[in-house]
């Protein structure tokens, strides 16, 4: 048999990778459990099952560092009083971190991080835990320092009255070669006498630091010493006399056989008796009985079944363009009913597929929030403060790629949280609060978002220290700062610079500030929010799309170009001409029932007098607490949309989030809601617009093709 | 060509159950039906897909190894390979299994990953035997008389050196026969079981606990007396060697013969040079033929050889090759070794050959 072939073995690395990673979470788990309930034997006996087998694991992967800590680890957890031990959760938790920080650095190819301190840890605990097992006399015999010949001829030589002397010679530790070190001392020492006895052992290959000889000598122990003290070789030389020598009861037995025999033998104590499992408790046939038929797949191959479902949603617009064009051609066909009815069908299938597809992407939110109580724990301690986390809607399904990309922002949300928004037992106390603070995360659907909240019981956030605190590091003017909602203001926390505690701490800031939670939020077209209560908490509320591949999307044109906004953004959609919009403050407004609705034009403005009588559109865009109107000049329907990637290098606006190709073969350009409220924002608060040439006119034919072209 | 064997995979880990059987499909004979994550989906896969062989974790949640390995001698009598690892906790559970009925098992040593092939082709070779293993191999043993355990005999020069080398089935084979010799037992014992490193230390203690006469794990320098026996550790090698004060056995790290450290033959031979006619050589179950040789080298220097019989073998390998070649003077089933080595060596008693055993012991 061969070893597997390389791409076996990366498959294999692989599902290492993925396994590893899962287990490192139970192992969190497990030692937060064990650190609400110690000395727990069930979730001992369960944490050490997880160290097993990512021991045997990395094993197998060839990952040594790994499998070897985790062996020593799960050592220290067979026993029974040293996993009983009160520093157990802490060093499994460490553990974790360890596990954690070398399977980044295998997987990255990266230099292997530092694991000294660990296995001092665990050494220390197995070392300690020895002790009370010697007392009660149970550990593994020591192993004799002579072997049992060696104690024979030591014996022998004592009753025959030699004169005999135990050497200690310690090795110079930079001695190249102690093995012939070694030897060359055996043969200085067989000149003065004989060498009755040598630790380590003839044929010993190993590291050793010193060396030990019995030795039957008529010589003086001075001139044995000095005999010894050989330059580069031995570093310190003790000498002793010897008059008796421990011996086993066979030695005993044997030297008796031949003669008297000291009588002073010490019996071995008995072997330990170490069998665990022999009390195995009865099986607990329920758990895991769901797990067995959960498939492990390469999200790749799910990302390519799910691209074929985006070309087929594809060919049914074409199909239904084609259709259109059929019915209009041969308004009386026959088989127009049966070419309507096929795709209807179709469609329902098409439909069920596109679902099905892309809840096999979805996973449950559970598996992010899984890793907070960690978080939480250690914020916690590091702050003194005493905070308690309550999750809710764990089984919420989110798209994978989304879920992997909030956990950053959100754990950023959670330490920041116990930062700053939640005080110290002493000042709660004073409040009148209890004590302990809350974190909730909870999560659920809303219509086709999922909303994830980040709640505190904390101090709130003090909206004018914001405002000022924004004023103080130039982030807003004092004209923009007066002009602002208490949401907008709100929001500026999220603005790259801003920070609101005195000093940067390690802890939730990092130096980086909560924009990183809005850019990643921009990116996944997501929103965040924030309300906040004065004395009773603050909740961040995150909207993030199920799925990130395709959205339902309203169809408009500017200056004849089509574009894309996702349907969830447009609260509706009203008619008007461009005489009903009125400036106010070099801002176009539009009267809209009671409302002054504030306008983006994305196009440019028609040109006066010429057509003003022409309809226009106005999309009203809700993001938030932000309502404006997108000045549109035609509709051209809703569509899904399957939306393909554009490369940065082939379009520089930050406007277009992304591209996809109509039934008939026609691009359309999916703008950017994030980057649209940001202009409106802006231009809002008074940086000059040119309010005439529109937003999106600068964007030319030629970027728009080169960006949906690629359709392979 | 016979069917192929069908082979079910228990192990708690995702790894594990993708790992073993790309390795057992390397074999043409071999045919992984099932994989299952723990013992209660072992068992239900058991009763659906009917494997001949069963390779099993002994740390899982849900229904752990041992308990299964219980169902599994209870409802199918099925031959199960352990898969085993090195832990203070692995040997113990490992030796437990093999008591219980467990064909055999495979060490998962450290570094599995460079030995991934050596490691593949002892699983590949174990299955093969447990699948073509036709009596139901667990062993009906006569219950054990403890002998008087009351009081070790004190050691003294053995009248004869017994050399024994087994290999799988030896486990359980070892335990019953020395549980049957007396505390006097005047032979001198080295063993040389194939199991690796981490088990012969816990392997030894087992049965010094539980038999009369003294069993420990082998050092170097530790004298071959009467009433004991040694068993040489894993992944070395052990001969004897003949010195002024006593005759002792003497640990090496020389390259593996026939595939193995600890190798019975290098054990055989040393024996067979050192002690000659005073030597006695017994090679017990096990799969390959290691020790064959030796024990002819045993026999061509005058000692006296046996080996156990097929029915009595888990695995009628070795004992077989040297039956084979002529090497073994008796063939004894493993319920009458004990006293067929209990009379050889019995001081004054006489071998088969007739010859009057000498004294083995030192000068």
């Amino acid at each position: 048999m061969t070893n597997p072939p390389d791409d076996r073995m990366s498959e294999l690395r692989n599902l290492f990778f993925e396994s590893a990673a899962e287990l490192v979470q139970r192992l969190n788990d497990q030692a937060l459990q064990l650190e609400k309930s110690p000395g727990d034997g069930e979730v001992i006996r369960a944490m050490r099952r997880t160290v097993h087998t990512l021991k045997g694991d990395s094993a197998a992967c060839s990952f040594r560092e790994l499998s070897e800590l985790a062996h020593e680890f799960e050592d220290v957890l067979s026993l029974e009083h040293t996993a009983a031990a009160e520093s157990v959760p802490e060093i499994a938790l460490r553990a974790a971190d360890v596990f954690a920080a070398l399977l980044a650095a295998y997987r990255e190819h990266k230099k292997l991080p530092a694991t000294a301190v660990l296995r001092e840890e665990i050494a220390h605990l197995a070392h300690t835990a020895s002790a009370p097992v010697q007392k009660r006399g149970k550990s593994k015999v020591v192993a004799a320092r002579w072997s049992e010949y060696e104690q024979l001829a030591i014996t022998r030589a004592v009753e025959d009255g030699r004169k005999l002397y135990h050497l200690v010679v310690q090795l110079d530790p930079h001695c190249a070669m102690p093995i012939a070190a070694r030897q060359m001392l055996r043969t200085t020492l067989a000149s003065l006498g004989e060498v009755l006895a040598a630790f380590p052992p003839d044929g010993h290959t190993g590291p050793m630091a010193r060396v030990e000889f019995a030795v039957a000598s008529g010589a003086p122990p001075a001139q044995i010493r000095s005999r010894c003290e050989i330059p580069t070789i031995s570093a310190q030389v003790k000498v002793q006399r010897m008059r008796a020598v421990k011996i086993s009861p066979e030695v005993a037995a044997a030297a008796q056989a031949a003669g008297p025999a000291p009588s002073d033998a010490n019996e071995p104590a008995g072997p330990a008796e170490s069998d665990a499992s022999s009390s195995a408790a009865a099986a607990n046939l329920s758990i895991g009985t769901a797990a067995d038929n959960i498939l492990r797949v390469d999200a790749e191959r799910i990302d390519n079944v799910l691209n074929l479902v985006g070309e087929l949603i594809l060919a049914k617009s074409m199909l239904q363009q084609t259709l259109l064009e059929f019915s209009a051609r041969f308004p009386k066909d026959a088989l127009r009913g049966k070419f309507s009815d096929a795709m209807a069908f179709q469609a329902r299938v098409l439909g069920d597929l596109q679902r099905s597809v892309m809840k096999i992407r979805m996973v449950p939110v559970d598996h992010l929030f899984r890793r907070f109580p960690r978080v939480v724990r250690d914020v916690g301690r590091q702050c003194g403060k005493d905070v308690r986390l309550v999750l809710k809607g764990e089984s919420t399904d989110l798209d994978k790629g989304i879920l992997d990309a909030i956990a950053e922002p959100l754990t950023h949300l959670v330490r920041n949280a116990i930062g700053h928004g939640i005080e110290t037992t002493e000042e709660r106390q004073r409040l009148k609060k209890n004590p302990q603070g809350t974190i909730q995360l909870n999560a659920y659907h809303q219509g086709n978002q999922v909303v994830i909240e980040v709640s505190d019981d904390g101090h709130g956030i003090d909206v004018d220290r914001v405002r000022d605190r924004a004023l103080g590091q130039g982030i807003v003017t004092s004209d923009e700062a007066a002009r602002m909602t208490e949401a907008e203001t709100l929001n500026l926390i999220f603005r790259p610079g801003f920070s609101t505690a005195a000093e940067i701490t390690e802890l939730s800031g990092r130096g980086v500030g909560l924009d990183v939670v809005r850019s990643v939020l921009d990116r996944l077209k997501g929103s965040v929010q924030t309300e906040t209560e004065p004395g009773r908490g603050t909740t961040f509320r995150l909207r993030l799309p199920l799925t990130l591949a395709i959205i339902k999307a309203l169809l408009f044109q500017v200056e004849r170009r089509l574009y894309a906004i996702p349907l969830n953004a447009v609260a509706e959609i009203t008619r008007t001409s461009e005489e009903q919009i009125h400036q106010v403050e070099h801002f176009d407004v539009l009267q809209l029932r009671n409302e002054v609705l504030p306008l983006l034009r994305l196009g440019a403005r028609s040109a006066p007098g010429s057509g003003s009588r022409d309809k226009i559109f106005v999309l009203v865009i809700k993001n938030g607490e932000r309502k404006f109107g997108l000045v549109v000049q035609g509709l051209a329907g809703e569509e899904e949309l399957v939306i393909k990637a554009i490369d940065d290098r082939q379009i520089e606006t930050d406007l277009i989030s992304g591209a996809s190709i109509l039934g008939d073969g026609r691009v359309v350009l999916i703008l950017n809601l994030a980057a649209l409220v940001d202009r409106f924002t802006s231009q809002r608060a008074g940086v000059s617009m040119n309010s005439t040439a529109g937003l999106l006119s600068g964007i030319s034919a030629a970027h728009a093709r080169g960006a949906a072209g690629d359709r392979a | 060509m016979r069917k192929r064997s069908k082979v079910l995979v228990v192990d708690d880990s995702a790894l594990m159950r993708k790992l073993i059987p790309k390795i057992l499909e390397q074999d043409e004979s071999i045919e992984v039906v099932g994989t299952a994550m723990d013992g209660y989906f072992g068992l239900k896969k058991i009763e659906e897909l009917q494997p001949h062989v069963v390779t099993l974790d002994l740390e899982m949640p849900g229904l752990n190894g041992i308990d299964t390995l219980k169902e599994i001698m209870r409802r199918w009598q099925l031959p199960v390979i352990v898969v085993s690892s090195h832990s203070t906790n692995g040997a113990a559970v490992t030796l437990k299994a093999l008591s219980l009925g467990a064909f055999d098992f495979v060490a998962k040593p450290h570094d599995v990953a460079g030995r991934m092939s050596e490691i593949g082709d002892e699983l590949i070779a174990k299955i093969r035997a447990a699948a073509q293993s036709k009596t139901p191999h667990v062993q009906f043993l006569p219950d054990i008389a403890p002998n008087q355990l009351a009081g070790k005999q004190d050691p003294s020069a053995p009248t004869r050196i017994v050399a024994i080398g087994v290999s799988t089935g030896g486990p359980n084979a070892l335990q019953y026969l020395f549980s049957q010799l007396p505390a006097e037992f005047a032979g001198s014992i080295l063993v040389v079981q194939h199991m690796p490193d981490g088990f012969t230390d816990l392997f030894a203690r087992r049965l010094d606990e539980t038999c009369s006469i003294r069993v420990k794990e082998a050092q170097s320098g530790d004298l071959l007396t009467a009433g004991r026996v040694l068993i040489c550790p894993g992944n070395r090698h052990m001969k004897v060697k003949r010195l002024p004060l006593g005759n002792i056995a003497v640990l090496n790290d020389e390259a593996p013969v026939n595939g193995h450290r600890p190798s019975v033959d290098v054990l055989f031979r040393s024996v067979a040079e050192e002690f000659g006619s005073q030597s006695i050589g017994l090679l017990m179950t096990g799969m390959g033929e290691d020790g064959a040789s030796g024990l002819g080298a045993i026999r061509a220097a005058g000692g006296f050889t046996m080996a156990q019989t097929q029915e009595s073998c888990v695995v009628f390998g070795m004992p077989k090759a040297a039956i084979e070649r002529g090497y073994a003077m008796r063939v004894v089933s493993l319920q009458d070794l004990p006293n067929a080595l209990a009379a050889q060596c019995t001081p004054g008693g006489r071998d088969s050959e007739g010859r009057k055993s000498a004294g083995a012991g030192g000068n």
